[in-house]
């Protein structure tokens, strides 16, 4: 994942089953409940967290705000990869590894 | 009337559907752009107020339209505006981006509808005051477009402005392209080599590359359409904010030559004025919901108000499609969010007049000189909150 330009429309991170949800959210350093935020916190918290975790480390953070899938990712640019699991029920776990 | 009704249904409906599956969100276009430089939202906004333009300018010249939104220009589009940016960025959604998150299920966005109609009242309580002391001093003109004044018929004008806003992007483009060729994103790397911008790039200069870039780019999205195998899992996921912007458009010029421009917090205002006389209310004793907002006709049920409420209607319907609709309580702390940003676009948008769709989006693309100064406010105001939202962790812009 690329750091943000002016020449791109859509970057979404990759989607995970809910098996490897599961498995992921085991393995978290930091789980954030954004559950009931909107935009732009999680990307604020997002961000604080991220600063703070060492390489390798997965931040998860829990949300029902559609937007904050892309955006979230999008704000941590190139610091952390990307995944994202969706409910199917408006919930979402957005998982960030540290890079 | 019949037949506006229906009208209103589709538009409101179709506009509900496109803007909760493309997530077209004027905050995110221009808060995550000053915090970070994310300009995906930003140009899909810029699509759909160019391409509208285009179209209401032809409509406008064969006379298939019903009326423009031209409100005097002065400093109050700059204040209101700057109230109502501000508003929106503390909230987290825009006024059309609290109506279609309402209907996908934020109890957080209802609470901000609610303040926004206490917005609403308020002005309207102090609309005899504000009128000698605001409105009066700081409107320099009366309400003008472009298209009506200009030497050169409107379509001329509306795609001599697309072509400026088309070669300005192209440039920035391809700018960022030829420094930017390592990955980078800032203008470091042509620095650091040497290079200028224009050497980059087979010799060709920053507009060209960017225009080569905005013809694949717009090709690749066409052809993206011909690589869909299965439309119903793809009408599941999220859509491309431009074909947001294309869907937004087509219902838009549909508006515009049978009813009027887009609006959203002026039918919100006339809203809050009939659930106020359903009450009890003699709501049409108010100089301003009943002589501007209802223009003296008695209050009651407008076409534009239940184009906007089916705008939640057509959200909540796209949000059970694609499993993002679930009834979402927000937390404690955001409540103030939701209060006072809400209060501040309901009144900001008065003051202005107008919020995000009418100023940014139709007022522009109805080259109204009000919504240039407008847009301009709403944008200072969402810079200086967004720089306070993100105090601790820093803006890119």
């Amino acid at each position: 994942m690329s750091g943000p330009s002016l020449d791109d429309f859509v970057e979404m991170p990759d989607e995970v089953d809910d098996e490897t949800a599961e498995q992921l959210a085991d393995q978290a350093s930091e789980t954030q409940d954004m559950t009931g935020e909107v935009c732009p916190y999680p990307q604020v918290e997002a961000k604080k967290s991220i600063q703070s975790l060492d390489s390798g480390e997965l931040l998860v953070q829990e949300t029902d705000h559609v937007p904050s899938t892309e955006n979230v990712p999008r704000a941590v640019g190139d610091d952390a990869d990307a995944r994202v699991w969706r409910s199917g029920g408006g919930l979402y776990r957005i998982f960030l590894r540290k890079r | 009337m019949v037949s506006n009704v229906l009208t209103a249904l589709v538009v409101g409906v179709g506009l509900g559907v496109f803007l909760q599956k493309g997530r077209f969100c004027f905050v995110h276009a221009f808060r995550d752009f000053f915090a970070f430089k994310d300009s995906r939202v930003t140009k899909a906004v810029l699509v759909a107020t160019t391409l509208t333009m285009v179209f209401w300018s032809i409509a406008y010249a064969l006379g298939y339209y019903q009326g423009f939104w031209t409100p005097g220009w002065g400093l109050t589009g700059l204040v209101g505006g700057f109230v109502f940016g501000v508003g929106m960025t503390y909230a987290g959604g825009c006024a059309s981006g609290t109506l279609y998150r309402a209907g996908q299920g934020y109890l957080h966005f209802w609470l901000t509808l609610t303040f926004m109609g206490v917005g609403y009242a308020a002005f309207t309580a102090a609309f005899p005051t504000l009128e000698s002391a605001y409105f009066e001093p700081l409107t320099v003109g009366g309400g003008v477009t472009l298209f009506a004044v200009s030497p050169v018929p409107a379509p001329v004008l509306a795609l001599g402005v697309a072509g400026v806003v088309l070669l300005a992007y192209a440039t920035i483009v391809g700018r960022s392209a030829a420094g930017g060729a390592g990955g980078t994103d800032d203008g470091a790397a042509v620095r650091a080599d040497g290079g200028t911008p224009t050497s980059r790039g087979l010799g060709a200069s920053a507009p060209v590359v960017g225009l080569r870039q905005f013809v694949a780019g717009t090709r690749a999205y066409f052809r993206g359409f011909a690589e869909i195998d299965d439309w119903k899992a793809a009408s599941k996921r999220p859509w491309d904010p431009r074909t947001a912007a294309l869907g937004i458009t087509a219902l838009a010029v549909l508006w515009f030559t049978q009813v009027s421009i887009v609006g959203v917090t002026g039918p919100e205002a006339r809203w809050t004025g009939y659930l106020l006389q359903q009450v009890g209310v003699d709501v049409g004793s108010f100089e301003y919901w009943g002589s501007v907002l209802f223009q003296g006709q008695g209050v009651g049920l407008t076409v534009d108000m239940i184009m906007i409420a089916a705008v939640i209607l057509g959200a909540f319907l796209a949000a059970i499609w694609s499993g993002d609709f679930s009834v979402r309580i927000p937390k404690r702390r955001r409540v103030p969010n939701a209060v006072v940003g809400g209060f501040m676009m309901g009144a900001g948008s008065r003051l202005a007049p107008g919020c995000n769709i009418g100023n940014i989006y139709s007022g522009l693309a109805e080259l109204s000189v009000h919504s240039f100064i407008a847009t301009a406010g709403i944008i200072a105001g969402v810079y200086v909150m967004t720089h306070w939202i993100y105090r601790d962790v820093g803006c890119a812009i």
